[in-house]
């Protein structure tokens, strides 16, 4: 696929140039933005409420201070989420992994300014990693960095969508404990393939996928980390527009469209929206360091 | 050769040679001064004794250099004023052929965009946009086979070989009747014949593409045919600075096509033609798509005044992805294959009933077969067929029109099309969610199987054509045209410049067709004796049951992809000037075009009009070609337009630190990227043989594209700078860069 990329690029990459140009917009109104990605995951969890600002403002993003932010279970217990540092971080530890239960539909409240916002996302399951295994490769043609060799390992994981249609995730991968969180270093999946045209439910994730944990190549001693989130249907395609939109260029793009928001006014008729996501997950993790000696010979 | 005046001075009536070169007129007992005249052509003057039954064929002479010559006994060339076309455009291949082509690579479909109420989204985009239209709603006939995809390497050239094209005419509108199947405009191109009198090579090395085309006349020159083949050869050129494993790498395209044609007597003639091309990219994964048609035709004559012409057509458009090209890897594999496939059968007469009268009638049947996706995907040893039914659909059309001189300052010509779409089982039809459009994603609430060749649903649409020519003296008129069209296919593209997988789909139970009205109005005029040619035209378009798609909508082998799709209007309305220099050492055109198109669709833009994507207020084109001497030409181009609009956010968000756009009004394309301009240049050297030959002819051009190093914008879009997280920007890309030079031989023996 990334040869084809390459090929492809080579066409219009012949003439074509990217500059970066001042452009005048209009600048609206900040509204509340809601970070909040729970995992049932032993350490902190956090929900970090900020304001939206002018686009091509760099300065940092105001937080949004002095909010009651609580988690609701189903079985009306409620998690209350303190912003002790006071810099819009709303946070817990949670005492077991146990806390959201799979398949639980857990509501979130937040009351910022007057004004009262409520989410809700779904616990779903998630596949075990059974194994994440290197072969050596090489890659003449990668483009000239010191960040990634020409000869080195291609990884990929092994995973197994269980049966029933409809599983989403997201794979994330930590490489050297730094976590790779780019939108174009995610990778999503629907079942065991792509999108649900690809009717891949029960399968091992399709190759494409298995191999998204390797950028460019890694190197012998390379720690890496794979995790598979459970994520519900709507943060998939949260998710996939979060990727549309913040690369979306070329001459294939999309017309630029609003990211949908889960965090709703619990005023149904109040003006005062909010924007983010709520997404609760399940993770399934895998780490192991790069053995040379243990690598499979090259194809 | 098409559409040559032939006129009889003493009773100021004449008529114009069809598509197939036949005429036909009445008249008197008498003799006449007949006279054919064609631009650019050598004008013949007849005396014809009219006193039974006669077939009169004439043979033109296309000698360029006759344009010098100001004394010929020609008939003014004021086609462009005395006829009832209007927002027709015609260029001569030899006048595109003059043009500065990209590459040196000369190109119909480049070479159009220099015309009034024609442009295209961007440099390098394929497709181009008539008066608002989108690039779908363009019928581009070859031989009257639809091609579906006009482009190769992505819109980078067109698919039409220069060396093979004898006639280009785009009808913006006053369509006629015979016409339909798309709501904008049809670009018709004929294919030239293989010469009749000797045998003939010719050919092309260029930068990109090699050419080669030959021709001769077979069975005691009743018949001819010519065969052309083009390739790039970057591939080939690249090699040896391939490393290992992209060396086997294939990255080509060529196209080849043939025609021959075979007089069996006065009243038969046979045509056949064909197209095939293909574009392919790979290493172990590969990509290919392409073109075939293929049309036969038969002219038949059932007496001096009812010409009939019958095709029959095979149009395909294909394109298949293979993750494992080399077959290395059976556990891991991905193919998948789509396409649109078409048959068709077309009876066209023409009835010269009387000088005044001159009758089309005639219908068409189209079968489609669209495969909207077949795929084979293999996870881990485990292999799965996914990929949605084919589906079925039949249009018909019949019609009928009068082109009627009324006097000497009048003439008019009226038509009526009506035309039938039957979409067809074997298939599923989808019930949708029955909830109010809000750019949301409906879902299907049932799904219902038709058997083989049961009709799923069908629509009907009359389709009248109007079109007035009032003289208002010998050098000036003014034309009125009205047409309907109706459109039951549809191309599904959501990206700024369509891509080769994109997906051509059928009207259905929930896709309903397209249906445009168009009026035009324009004022004709030439000055100095016909060497130069003006018109200014004003139109309005109104479109209906247009296309759009929600936010991440999934066009791609998605079952439910009819769920995806938002409908509406749209409008379109603009001014076309256009200044034309026929004759003398310097010719060429001025056009500019002030235009503006736009989309209502339910679920977008808070349900208000918008401008479109494609909208370009100010077009200006400049084309000048200068005969210097027998040895050297000149060519120059030069374009200006306004910014095609684009929707920007108002403000930013952070997710996961991910800076996000956000458009506080959820307004679209309320912005317009920087305006674009640009100038090319060509030189021609005329040599009088071919290197390798005693005989024949050949040339060099040299040609210089975007002259003055502009960097015009495709698109620009925002980002977060990939570097420092904290800092948005915005980010102007271009696809031609540069200055592009390129040099290309051409030769003819």
């Amino acid at each position: 696929m990334k040869k084809y990329i390459i090929i492809t690029c080579l066409a219009f990459s012949l003439f074509s140039c990217e500059q970066v140009i001042p452009f005048d917009i209009v600048t609206s109104e900040n509204q509340l933005v809601v970070d909040a990605w729970l995992t049932d995951e032993l350490k902190e969890q956090k929900v970090k409420l900020t304001l939206s600002q002018s686009y091509f403002d760099s300065t940092d993003l105001k937080p949004a201070l002095g909010a009651t932010v609580y988690l609701i279970k189903q079985d009306s217990s409620r998690i209350i989420l303190k912003d002790n540092k006071n810099n819009g971080t709303y946070s817990f530890i949670p005492t077991t992994k146990d806390y959201m239960k799979q398949g639980e539909l857990v509501g979130l409240y937040i009351k910022y300014q007057n004004e009262e916002f409520y989410s809700a996302s779904k616990l779903n399951r998630v596949p075990k990693i059974d194994s994440v295994v290197f072969e050596n490769s090489s890659n003449p043609n990668g483009p000239p960095s010191s960040k990634y060799p020409k000869e080195g390992f291609l990884g990929q994981f092994y995973a197994k969508d269980p049966t029933g249609e409809g599983d989403t995730y997201v794979i994330r991968k930590t490489i050297n404990d730094t976590l790779k969180n780019k939108p174009n270093e995610y990778q999503l999946a629907y079942d065991a393939g792509f999108s649900p045209g690809s009717k891949s439910d029960g399968l091992t994730f399709i190759l494409p996928i298995r191999q998204s944990i390797t950028p460019g190549l890694f190197r012998d001693k390379d720690k890496v980390k794979v995790d598979i989130y459970s994520i519900p249907v709507e943060a998939y395609y949260f998710l996939l527009q979060v990727r549309q939109e913040s690369q979306n260029g070329g001459i294939f793009a999309t017309p630029l469209s609003n990211i949908p928001s889960n965090i709703f006014n619990r005023n149904a008729n109040s003006k005062t929206k909010a924007l983010g996501v709520f997404i609760v997950s399940k993770v399934a993790s895998f780490e192991t360091i790069i053995d040379k000696s243990k690598a499979k010979p090259k194809k | 050769m098409i559409g040559v005046t032939v006129f009889l001075k003493e009773i100021k009536a004449g008529v114009q040679t069809n598509v197939y070169g036949f005429y036909s007129l009445t008249a008197p007992k008498g003799t006449y001064q007949m006279t054919l005249t064609y631009v650019g052509y050598k004008s013949i003057v007849k005396t014809v004794e009219f006193d039974q039954n006669k077939t009169l064929d004439f043979e033109m002479s296309d000698d360029a250099k006759l344009l010098d010559e100001v004394v010929i006994s020609t008939k003014k060339e004021d086609d462009n004023v005395k006829n009832l076309e209007m927002s027709v455009n015609k260029v001569e291949m030899k006048t595109i052929k003059k043009m500065p082509a990209f590459l040196g690579e000369t190109d119909m479909v480049r070479s159009i965009q220099f015309l009034p109420g024609v442009s295209s989204v961007g440099e390098g985009a394929s497709g181009f946009n008539v008066r608002g239209g989108a690039i779908d709603q363009n019928l581009v006939l070859l031989d009257e086979a639809p091609v579906y995809n006009s482009s190769h390497l992505f819109g980078f050239f067109s698919v039409f070989n220069p060396d093979v094209v004898k006639d280009v005419k785009l009808i913006k509108g006053g369509i006629p009747a015979a016409y339909g199947g798309r709501v904008s405009s049809i670009l018709d191109v004929r294919m030239k014949e293989g010469n009749n009198k000797k045998p003939e090579f010719t050919g092309g090395i260029g930068t990109i593409f090699s050419r080669f085309a030959y021709e001769r006349p077979f069975y005691k020159e009743k018949g001819s045919f010519i065969v052309a083949l083009r390739r790039s050869y970057i591939d080939i050129l690249a090699k040896p600075f391939l490393t290992a494993d992209l060396k086997k790498a294939r990255f080509y395209f060529y196209d080849f096509t043939a025609k021959t044609n075979f007089k069996l007597n006065e009243n038969n003639t046979f045509y056949l033609s064909g197209y095939s091309g293909r574009d392919v990219f790979g290493t172990d994964f590969g990509f290919n798509w392409g073109n075939t048609t293929t049309s036969f035709r038969w002219n038949h004559l059932f007496s001096k005044k009812l010409f009939l012409n019958t095709t029959i057509f095979y149009s395909n458009y294909d394109y298949a992805l293979d993750s494992d090209l080399k077959k290395e890897n059976n556990k891991d594999s991905f193919r998948w294959e789509s396409n649109i496939i078409n048959y068709s059968l077309k009876p066209d007469f023409s009835y010269y009933l009387n000088p005044k009268n001159t009758l089309a009638f005639g219908g068409q049947v189209i079968y489609y077969t669209f495969n909207p996706g077949q795929a084979v995907a293999v996870s881990a040893g485990v292999g799965r067929e996914i990929g949605l039914k084919n589906k079925y659909a039949v249009e018909s059309a019949v019609y009928i029109s009068n082109e009627q001189k009324i006097n000497n300052w009048l003439s008019i010509s009226y038509g009526l099309r009506y035309s039938v779409y039957n979409y067809l089982g074997k298939g599923d039809a989808f019930t949708l969610e029955n909830t109010p459009q809000d750019g949301n994603r409906k879902k299907v609430t049932s799904t219902t199987t038709y058997k083989t060749g049961e009709s799923i649903t069908n629509y009907g649409n009359l389709e009248p054509r109007f079109a007035f020519n009032i003289g208002l003296n010998n050098s000036s008129s003014i034309k009125l045209g009205y047409n309907r069209l109706a459109q039951y296919i549809h191309l599904l593209s959501n990206t700024v410049a369509s891509s080769p997988l994109d997906v051509w789909t059928p009207s259905s139970n929930n896709i309903k067709p397209q249906v445009s009205d168009q009026v035009a109005l324009g004022v004709f005029k030439n000055f100095n004796d016909n060497t130069y040619e003006s018109s200014v035209e004003v139109y309005y378009k109104t479109l209906k049951n247009q296309i759009d798609y929600i936010r991440n909508a999934d066009l791609l082998l998605n079952p439910a992809l009819e769920g995806d799709l938002l409908f509406g209007d749209g409008r379109a309305y603009g001014s076309e000037f256009f200044l034309k220099k026929n004759k003398g050492k310097f010719n060429g055109w001025i056009s500019y075009t002030f235009a503006r198109t736009e989309r209502q669709i339910t679920g977008l833009n808070n349900n208000d009009w918008f401008v479109s994507r494609i909208d370009k207020t100010h077009n200006l084109s400049l084309v000048g070609i200068l005969d210097l001497n027998k040895t050297w030409s000149f060519g120059s181009t030069f374009s200006y337009a306004t910014g095609t609009p684009a929707s920007f956010p108002t403000n930013k968000f952070l997710w996961q630190d991910i800076a996000l756009p956000h458009n506080f009004t959820d307004a679209r394309n309320s912005y317009r990227i920087p305006d674009s301009h640009r100038l090319d240049i060509s030189g021609t050297h005329k040599n009088k043989r071919a290197f390798f030959s005693k005989k024949g002819e050949s040339e060099w051009v040299f040609s210089v594209y975007n002259l003055y190093n502009r960097k015009n914008p495709f698109s620009v879009y925002v980002r977060q700078n990939p570097d420092n997280p904290a800092k948005t920007e915005a980010v102007k890309y271009s696809v031609f860069a540069s200055i592009i030079p390129a040099v290309t031989y051409n030769f003819k023996f």
